[in-house]
């Protein structure tokens, strides 16, 4: 579903992703770890056609995801349909007046009758249970209700992938704790699940496989996440744990 | 709307950056007052404000694009004495660190984007605002944007087309802009009072609208000015900066009676000339009435059919949202 | 919740998003001119000190701006040539396409004028465009910016306004990427066809306001502990070297130029 061959990729001279290689299939959910500034945040959003590598390529279900290609409309937005982007910081995500606004975004641009969107919304409201939260203004909600509903007004448009960065950050135990059985459904029921993190307390079972960054920029172990999680010299050595 | 270097003479440039001093001093003094001192670096907050809502464009009708200026909404959100000084920044900073030129012209382009324009837009805000009624407040903020805008691009306008009737070599060609009132005027106002105006409008109003929904604090409303003096100075400075950018010309004699006339009657004559905008726009006479009589008439009806239809829409426009928000 | 688990058919509608990638790209535009706020460059004309370049930049534009003689003009011209094979090459890059962009719509503009005789004129609007856009972009891409905000003491401009304008170059940075975020993340959930496009933007500009306010009012309160009482000093520290000498004299010959 996902390929990603060679890529590279700097900011100005800075560089941030050295000569990836990945590969991603239907259904996976598979945890990107390495220390700050190792280039997690920035695959990410390659793989969601917001930044485009120097060196390499990138494919999603068979096509090559470039600046050109997404240049057609119709494409691009088939493309961002399909996969959704939870930023790492959702204060940039939201810019609705409303929650219900917010999360009614994605499917009233799709056409969707206004039953059908209510029927979404609500359902999503109480998939994250925040239906108190309908009518309130997003932006002045807590750290933990923005992720909520950042999360929901993606999976408002129901992308077969699910890409996060951080989701975890700054969230207290117990919503941690429901984020990762809201990821455990989802990929149960067939979602492809890609997420960016350093923080293992909270996400065990989500994921069965992990992908480790160096500081260098490049990828230094590709396995099973119980493997890596229980090398604590390895992960000691890369400045993980 | 930014008037590049160059297009005006350095007397017309100085003139206008003269004009500005006693704004910037009143303004500066008003927001240390009302800010207090500790808080101005909040104002470098706000120029950098103003000077992104310039970068975020909004489709327009038939395909392009455009942008707002922002003076107006600056000027509602934070007063106009703080958006004078805003703007006049972030002008600054445009001109000397990105480029475009217009060093020279910052004067002129401050008193238009950062002068006329803020204050216009307080003034017809607070006039038009009323108790708490929500439409009428986002009536007043489009209002505000529309008229604001288009009272700068005459300014604009008025500046660009004075320069070749002042500016002349000796050969009687003009030395900078070349074109006349008779054709800046129309070449601004017609896209302005259109297009830009409304998009000016509706940016105001819109901002305006979801920042008072998601919280009510933010906005400059309170505070009154008292409308008296710096009424009687805006209609003061609106009189005497042509006066005063005449009397810094070098020529009073060569202001012949047609100029006088093109100023004050904006006489269509040398439309031909240039653009021709005039193949654009039907008929333009109304029987009856002599030709520049009826002009100036048709030109007023225009403009206050598009104020009241633009009102219109735009009040539509609010309603069906509050709707579709309110009722959920 | 059926639909969440199940994968849809969707054929997005027509509608363009012009809109948000102009906006993407004039801020990305932005947000890369200010980078050089960091990186440090050699070069003969990055090294003179920043009050004699503001200067003589401000005096050369005004200069220019007012001359009518060819003699000077055509110097200036030679200067502003001499100043630009100082610069690195992807500095000289930038500077000439502003400054080539600048007169050519000067010159479209005047294209009708030119039509009507006025061509001597037009001709020397386009070539002071032309020289004044590239001086202070000269000014621009050899000079830290701090620097060049330090300089303006000179200009009798109060301390207060200096560290205003600091504040305001370092948000334009940090206000640039939360927009483009913010737009970013619009353009990624714009799947179809948006009905309010001017909401969308509003919305966009009205959290930008909020944070900046936001974020000004911390700044505010993080200042104050630190001792902020309103009242600032910049201080303006240079020394004069060779290089300095030479430029002074050069843009001294060339004011004399002028008179
Ligand atoms: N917008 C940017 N401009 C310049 N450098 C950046 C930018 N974003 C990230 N970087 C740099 O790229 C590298 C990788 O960053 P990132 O992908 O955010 O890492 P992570 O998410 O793993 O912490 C870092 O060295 C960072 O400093
Ligand atoms: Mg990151």
């Amino acid at each position: 579903m996902i390929e990603i061959r060679n890529i590279s990729f700097s900011y100005k001279d800075a560089p941030a992703l050295k000569d990836i290689n990945l590969y991603i299939a239907k259904g996976e959910s598979i945890a990107l770890i390495g220390p700050n500034g190792s280039g997690k945040s920035t695959l990410l959003k390659i793989i969601n056609g917001i930044l485009f590598p120097q060196r390499g390529e990138y494919f999603f279900d068979g096509t090559s995801i470039t600046a050109k290609r997404l240049e057609d409309n119709a494409f691009s937005k088939k493309f961002h349909k399909r996969i959704g982007f939870v930023f790492q910081s959702s204060d940039s995500q939201l810019f609705n007046p409303t929650v219900y606004d917010e999360i009614a975004f994605a499917p009233r641009q799709m056409g969707l009758s206004e039953g059908e969107i209510e029927r979404r919304v609500s359902d999503l409201l109480k998939l994250l249970q925040i239906e108190e939260l309908r009518c309130r203004v997003p932006y002045h909600l807590s750290g933990g209700e923005k992720r909520k509903v950042a999360v929901a007004s993606v999976l408002a448009h129901n992308p077969d992938v699910l890409v996060l960065d951080e989701p975890m950050n700054g969230l207290d135990p117990k919503t941690k704790r429901f984020l990762r059985d809201l990821l455990i459904k989802l990929n149960s029921h067939g979602k492809t699940i890609i997420c960016s993190t350093h923080d293992f307390e909270y996400v065990d079972g989500v994921f069965k496989r992990a992908v480790v960054f160096s500081k260098e920029h490049t990828i230094i172990r590709d396995d099973e996440y119980g493997r890596i999680i229980s090398d604590d010299e390895f992960l000691y050595e890369n400045n993980i744990k | 709307m930014h008037i590049p270097e160059n297009y005006l003479s350095p007397s017309t440039c100085a003139v206008l950056g003269a004009a500005m001093v006693p704004v910037w001093k009143r303004a500066s003094a008003n927001v240390k007052r009302e800010f207090s001192k500790k808080k101005m670096p909040l104002l470098g907050v706000g120029a950098a404000f103003s000077f992104l809502i310039m970068m975020f464009n909004l489709p327009l009708p038939g395909g392009t694009t455009g942008h707002a200026v922002g003076a107006a909404l600056i000027s509602i959100l934070l007063g106009p004495y703080a958006a004078s000084i805003s703007v006049t920044i972030a002008l600054a900073v445009q001109a000397l660190f990105f480029g475009d030129g217009g060093i020279l012209a910052l004067g002129a382009n401050a008193f238009n984007l950062a002068f006329i324009m803020p204050f216009t837009a307080h003034y017809i805000y607070k006039i038009m605002m009323g108790r708490g009624g929500n439409r009428r407040n986002y009536i007043a903020a489009f209002l505000a944007g529309y008229v604001s805008l288009n009272a700068a691009a005459l300014f604009t306008a008025v500046e660009l087309g004075i320069q070749p009737v002042l500016f002349k070599d000796a050969s009687g060609m003009p030395l900078y802009n070349p074109y006349g009132l008779s054709i800046s005027v129309p070449a601004m106002m017609i896209p302005h009072l259109l297009v830009a105006g409304v998009v000016e409008g509706i940016v105001t109003a819109g901002v305006y609208g979801y920042i008072r929904k998601v919280s009510g604090e933010g906005l400059n409303e309170g505070r009154g000015l008292k409308i008296r003096p710096l009424y009687v100075a805006l209609i003061v400075m609106i009189i005497l900066s042509p006066l005063g950018l005449l009397a810094s010309g070098t020529a009073w004699g060569e202001w012949g009676a047609d100029e006088i006339k093109s100023i004050v009657g904006f006489v269509p004559q040398g439309m031909e000339k240039g653009f021709n905008f005039k193949s654009s726009l039907p008929d333009y006479t109304v029987p009856g009435f002599s030709e520049h009589m009826g002009y100036i008439l048709s030109g007023i009806i225009g403009v206050l059919i598009i104020v009241f239809l633009f009102m219109a829409i735009s009040a539509a426009l609010f309603i069906k949202r509050e709707v579709k928000i309110t009722d959920k | 919740m059926d639909w969440l688990f199940r994968e849809d058919r969707y054929e997005p509608g027509s509608d363009s998003l012009k809109f948000i990638d102009k906006s993407l790209m004039s801020i990305l535009k932005i947000l890369s001119k200010i980078d050089r706020l960091g990186g440090q460059r050699r070069g003969i004309l990055y090294g003179v000190t920043p009050p004699l370049k503001l200067i003589s930049t401000i005096l050369t534009v005004v200069c220019v701006s007012t001359s009518r003689d060819a003699t000077f003009l055509l110097s200036a011209g030679l200067f502003v040539l001499i100043n630009l094979i100082m610069l690195e090459k992807s500095d000289r890059k930038r500077v000439l396409a502003l400054g080539i962009t600048a007169s050519s719509f000067s010159a479209v503009m005047l294209i009708p004028s030119m039509a009507t005789g006025n061509i001597i004129n037009s001709l020397i609007i386009v070539y002071k465009v032309l020289l004044t856009v590239s001086m202070a972009n000269i000014l621009s891409v050899s000079t830290g910016w701090f620097d060049v905000s330090a300089s303006l003491k000179l200009l009798l401009i109060p301390d207060i306004f200096i560290l205003v304008l600091e504040i305001t170059l370092k948000y334009i940075y940090l206000l640039g990427e939360i927009s483009l975020n913010m737009l970013t993340a619009l353009k990624i959930r714009s799947i179809g066809k948006n009905n309010n496009k001017y909401s969308s933007i509003s919305a966009l500009m009205g959290n930008l306001f909020l944070k900046s306010k936001e974020m000004g009012e911390e700044l505010y309160s993080a200042m104050e502990c630190r001792g902020f009482t309103g009242e600032y000093k910049r201080v303006l520290a240079f020394n004069i070297s060779r290089i300095d000498a030479v430029y002074a004299i050069i843009v001294l010959a060339l004011t004399a130029a002028y008179f």
